[in-house]
């Protein structure tokens, strides 16, 4: 899965960053139940915005105990920082645990790579998003929905909630933080950025609020 | 996902969770089950105030939606939840991509438009047909019937959120593969993501940026780094930068 590349932004990417941990299968997945919780405990300790598991769920939506215990060999550990030094002390006690998992680390290059050299590592394989091809304007012709939506890489949080919630954030229904939180407990594995969403469905409410839209939705897919 | 008609009071706030827009609302929800994925996310969220959804015990080949959709299954065939894939997040211990080599996938239906499985093979079979080698560990691969790319014919009329395509081929090969995959942009009837794999991106990550943008393609800034902490149990592997692990760590 590629579930945290693809995420569309700003200036406010500089405040989005996921760190993943999992096993290999066939290597180092096998028994790896307390090394994953070791290491999701570290993430811990450095107050991530978000966090959870794929196997249970995330912060959002499942309380703390219960994504604890339920961390298994094939679980894939998740927190979402806002800062690269954070992110940074975060590699380096990953490092000093030496658990033998993997870590990837999401966000813009030209600061994820000085923590990752910072925490004495280098950079081992990358991934580059090349964008998005193809009927491109079937996507919601605001790019503030796009970029929301793009946070949880396994699609959702749905272009449809996006649009309801902001309408309920312009009307004066809904904070911009619950409707984050909202969103946030869609996002299964806990990769989806509160803080980011908070901002962003906040000026989409107030674009809302000066010119009513509907779905937020471009041509309907087939 | 089914509406259960006797429960259901047509109250609409289940249509808005819905990312292909399978559900529309008049005396009671209606779900277009040609266009819903089964990705269980109308029911999982909790929003329907008198519990109408209903998941139905899913058989083949409609499985497959669920399969490719919903991020709680893991995949038979990887063990992998999500899309069932580990792609580059563990190339640090199994050396899947190795130095000289580029891994590419494309992901049809993303963000958030959804696919046809049929689209899905227009877009394998234009690869396949350059004679490159579709990854095993990838569920859209245990799907193909040939080396061409050609999907088992049951699956051709489901649809998904979404499915990777995921193969690696030698650095010196990209161009040709972007231009293959621009040509067949033009014939799916969807949108898709496109990443590139770099290991050893300190020694050639500018370069292999060089070629995608050489070919017409613009390398975002923000992307994903393994850092290289995993290893084998007992101090063994340990592979720096986008090099091979150590014997008997064959990649996929």
């Amino acid at each position: 899965m590629t579930h945290t590349l693809h995420r569309q932004g700003s200036d406010d990417l500089a405040r989005d960053y996921v760190v993943l941990v999992m096993g290999a299968k066939g290597f180092t997945r096998e028994g790896a139940a307390p090394a994953l919780r070791r290491c999701l405990e570290v993430i811990l300790r450095h107050h991530p915005v978000n966090w959870g598991d794929g196997r249970t769920g995330n912060t959002f939506s499942r309380s703390r105990e219960e994504i604890l215990a339920g961390i298994g060999d094939n679980s894939v550990i998740h927190g979402v920082f806002t800062d690269p030094d954070t992110v940074a002390r975060v590699l380096a006690d990953l490092k000093e645990l030496d658990t033998g998992m993997s870590v990837v680390v999401s966000g813009l290059f030209d600061r994820v790579h000085p923590c990752v050299r910072e925490a004495g590592l280098e950079p081992h394989t990358v991934e580059f998003s090349l964008g998005v091809h193809g009927r491109v304007e079937r996507l919601p012709a605001d790019p503030l929905v796009v970029q929301i939506h793009t946070m949880c890489g396994h699609g959702m949080v749905s272009y449809g909630l996006i649009s309801h919630l902001a309408g309920e954030v312009a009307a004066g229904r809904l904070s911009a933080d619950r409707a984050a939180a909202t969103m946030a407990a869609n996002c299964h594995c806990g990769v989806f950025n509160p803080r980011r969403a908070e901002a962003l469905i906040s000026a989409l409410a107030r674009r809302q609020a000066v010119q009513p839209s509907g779905s937020g939705r471009g041509t309907a897919a087939p | 996902m089914l509406v259960r008609d006797d429960l259901c009071t047509g109250c609409g706030l289940c249509e808005p969770y819905c990312p292909v827009g399978a559900i529309a609302i008049a005396d009671v929800a209606f779900i277009d089950q040609d266009r819903c994925v089964e990705c269980a996310i109308c029911h999982r969220s909790g929003v329907c105030p008198v519990d109408a959804l209903e998941m139905p015990e899913l058989t083949w080949p409609r499985l497959v939606r669920a399969l490719f959709s919903d991020p709680l299954l893991a995949h038979p065939g990887t063990g992998v939840l999500g899309r069932g894939t580990e792609e580059m997040k563990t190339n640090d211990v199994t050396g899947r991509f190795r130095p000289g080599q580029v891994g590419v996938g494309i992901e049809l239906g993303r963000p958030g438009v959804g696919t046809s499985f049929r689209d899905v093979e227009v877009m394998a079979t234009r690869l396949g047909a350059l004679g490159i080698r579709f990854e095993p560990e990838n569920p859209v691969t245990q799907l193909m019937v040939d080396d061409a790319g050609h999907l088992r014919p049951e699956v051709l009329g489901e649809r998904a959120l979404s499915a990777i395509i995921e193969f690696t081929v030698p650095e010196e090969r990209l161009p040709e593969v972007l231009a293959a995959v621009r040509e067949a942009e033009a014939l799916v009837d969807t949108v898709f993501s496109l990443d590139v794999i770099v290991p050893d991106p300190t020694r050639r990550g500018e370069e292999v940026a060089r070629l995608c943008r050489e070919a017409g393609f613009s390398v975002r800034p923000n992307g994903k780094t393994n850092v290289g902490l995993g290893h084998r149990r007992g101090g063994e592997g340990g592979s720096g930068p986008g090099s091979a692990p150590s014997a008997g760590g064959a990649g996929g």
